[in-house]
């Protein structure tokens, strides 16, 4: 079992969902980036750093960090820096980059080149994260979005080749010709450091992760359980029908965590952060106000269902009782043994081997935090991993 | 020839890809390249539009869907201007269409006069209406993708606002509502792909080279823009004027973006237009 701290690095200064989109279309894209104060992006650097640093301190697994642009949801547009800042600061954890934008980078060597330096400056602990980038980030960087997937899997063939076939060589693909590959360093793990791609539940992720050995991340945090239900078991059915293995590990589930000495208390304490995190930090790719979600990004009949689904949750019926309303958008807030029951069921029932907890979320303040992040690792995730089955389900 | 008819659907094969074309009307043929947004009004329904109905009255009119738009393909491998071009060539051959006239609206107007550029065997007459495609340099227009980006709740107003003069007018409501079935939403985004495939580059649907190329254009030309467009706003009316070799500008008041559907009546300059460089 692994358990990761996931860190997001949001911008926690913003008014909550009804005032932010009173004023405001969406966190992303077109939030004027006035709004944003480097005096008090210093100490959050800090802040944010420290809490998963703490991560190891604490006994977990690994620390995740992730590439957004211009937008207040995570300040990490490149992601690598802050796994630089980590190799030195850590020396135990796995650092996941979840992970660099591959057809945002043109050669995508670079992310091949600087991906190794992170795997060799961290004694090999690099898990090397490789996304299509989110709708927003093509209208941000003017990326055509209808080469979006085509230009993934190519980048991801030459960065695993520029990893794996000594240099120099050529690739002539459709979108990347260079005439000599031969980075500088090459990463420390052999053949190359484990590959995770992030999905939403697209069939066509979910095939070509198990096809190709990669791990499959399922980081539709906002979609209702049944969502992740159905990519883990569709994630398990292609490893069989590619007829590898499944391994657990590279399974993973997104959530936001928090724990607290009460499930009351956890509810009243998590909700107008969870609310700041899911109506003002996210209106941009879920909610009512704009969606930045690009033409041909996916496909025509999958925009019309997320557009369904995305109404649906914004206009559905609202269960009354706020800790059912909460277990549905974000199962794991709660007490120890609330938290810990629900955890285990996940892993046991899905298969999922490794847990991306998103111990900080929205505006949630460092004390909170603090105590959340010590009450999961001392109190539920010792539980789980001694419970935990995953692989009974191979 | 289809005789004095409404319009007829069909799928053809053009190489590799399948074109939904639209064709009916009475006298030589007319090809109509549709614009962004008034592909809906066209074909869903099987029915023409005021603006295309008025122009099956004077000649044979044949609708082709661009790649991306109702069932055409083709958007996963034509890449650009230059593969649409020869993408259209390839379609006047299958249609077993010489040299017409062609009418080209917003992003139709672009290419067919990429086309005329290109192909002159194929062109005869050539009118724009509210032609994307030129780069003015210095003139800012809005981001047209980041207009149409959907929205959880609360419909397509701004992109009704961008396309339209009269956001609120009954073409608006009619092309663009604020909620859509699935079918059209299908249609919309469909469009909105292919649309994304020629024009995503910013700013959107400008070619650098187009400008500097006008000139080589040499058959007749006519523009038609609305006054209120701002995707094509006066300055860049003008200087497709002024870049052709042989043109003039007609501007229609009170019409947006999408003139064949919100001015319908700017036809009859159209059919003028053509009638003028009909005969031998």
């Amino acid at each position: 079992m692994n358990f990761f701290s996931f860190h997001l690095m949001p911008w926690p200064h913003l008014p909550g969902p009804r005032q932010f989109l009173a004023d405001n279309e969406a966190a992303w894209v077109t939030l004027s980036n006035a709004h944003y104060d480097p005096a008090q992006g210093a100490v959050l650097y800090e802040r944010y750093l420290s809490e998963l640093v703490r991560a190891e301190e604490l006994g977990l697994d690994g620390v995740v960090v992730n590439e957004h642009h211009q937008n207040a949801y995570g300040l990490m547009p490149s992601p690598n820096l802050m796994a630089a800042a980590l190799t030195r600061e850590t020396s135990r954890v796995k650092i996941c980059v979840l992970g660099n934008a591959l057809p945002l980078y043109n050669p995508p060597t670079r992310v091949a080149e600087e991906m190794a330096m992170l795997d060799v400056m961290s004694g090999g602990r690099l898990i090397a994260g490789l996304v299509v980038g989110g709708g927003p980030e093509y209208y941000s960087t003017n990326v055509n979005p209808t080469e979006a997937r085509a230009r993934f899997r190519e980048a991801v063939d030459l960065v695993l080749e520029a990893w794996t076939r000594p240099g120099p060589f050529a690739f002539d693909g459709r979108y990347y010709q260079l005439p000599y590959v031969n980075p500088w360093p090459r990463p420390l793990q052999q053949p190359h450091p484990p590959v995770w791609i992030p999905g939403l539940g697209s069939p066509g992720t979910i095939t070509y992760c198990a096809e190709n050995g990669f791990g499959y991340m399922g980081v539709a945090y906002y979609a209702p359980p049944e969502s992740f239900v159905r990519q883990a078991a569709a994630y398990r059915h292609a490893v069989a029908e590619a007829g590898r293995r499944f391994d657990p590990e590279l399974l993973g589930w997104l959530t936001t965590v928090y724990v607290a000495d009460t499930d009351e208390q956890a509810v009243e304490e998590a909700a107008p952060h969870l609310a700041y995190f899911q109506g003002t930090l996210a209106a941009g790719f879920v909610g009512p106000g704009k969606v930045w979600m690009p033409p041909g990004y996916i496909d025509p009949p999958a925009l019309v269902q997320f557009l369904g689904e995305l109404r649906a949750m914004v206009e559905g019926p609202r269960p009354s009782d706020p800790a059912a309303a909460l277990w549905r958008r974000s199962p794991l807030v709660g007490s120890p043994d609330t938290v810990r029951e629900r955890l285990l069921a996940v892993v046991n029932e899905l298969g999922v081997g490794t847990v991306l907890s998103l111990l900080q979320f929205g505006s949630l303040p460092a004390d909170l935090t603090a105590r959340s992040t010590a009450l999961y690792a001392q109190e539920v995730v010792p539980y789980v991993r001694a419970h935990a089955r995953p692989e009974a389900l191979r | 020839m289809t005789v004095g008819t409404g319009p007829v659907r069909a799928v053809l094969s053009v190489g590799d890809d399948r074109v939904t074309v639209v064709r009916g009307g009475r006298g030589d043929p007319v090809v109509y390249l549709h614009g962004v947004c008034d592909i809906h009004a066209a074909f869903p329904g099987d029915a023409w539009t005021p603006f295309l109905a008025r122009l099956a009255e004077h000649a044979e009119v044949v609708a082709p869907a661009l790649p991306g738009y109702n069932a055409s393909t083709g958007t996963d491998r034509l890449e650009d201007v230059e593969d649409y071009v020869w993408h259209l060539g390839d379609l006047w051959a299958a249609l077993g269409l010489g040299r017409v006239d062609v009418v080209g609206h917003s992003l139709g107007g672009w290419l067919a006069a990429e086309l005329a550029l290109r192909r002159p065997e194929l062109v005869r007459r050539l009118a724009l209406v509210a032609p994307l495609g030129l780069h003015v340099p210095g003139l800012a227009v809005p981001p047209f993708f980041g207009a149409v980006a959907p929205r959880g709740v609360g419909g397509a107003g701004e992109a009704r606002r961008l396309l339209f003069a009269d956001p609120d007018g009954d073409p608006a409501g009619a092309a663009l509502p604020d909620v859509m079935a699935r079918d059209q939403q299908l249609l919309w985004f469909g469009g909105l792909a292919g649309a994304a495939r020629l024009g995503w580059k910013a700013p959107h649907f400008q070619s650098r080279k187009l400008a500097a190329r006008l000139g080589r254009i040499g058959v007749d030309t006519l523009v038609v823009c609305g006054d209120g467009d701002v995707l094509v706003p006066a300055v860049m009316a003008r200087a497709w004027v002024d870049g052709l070799a042989s043109a003039r500008l007609v501007a229609v008041p009170g019409a947006g973006h999408c003139v064949a559907l919100e001015a319908p009546e700017a036809v009859h300059e159209v059919v003028r237009f053509l009638a003028a460089g009909a005969g031998p």
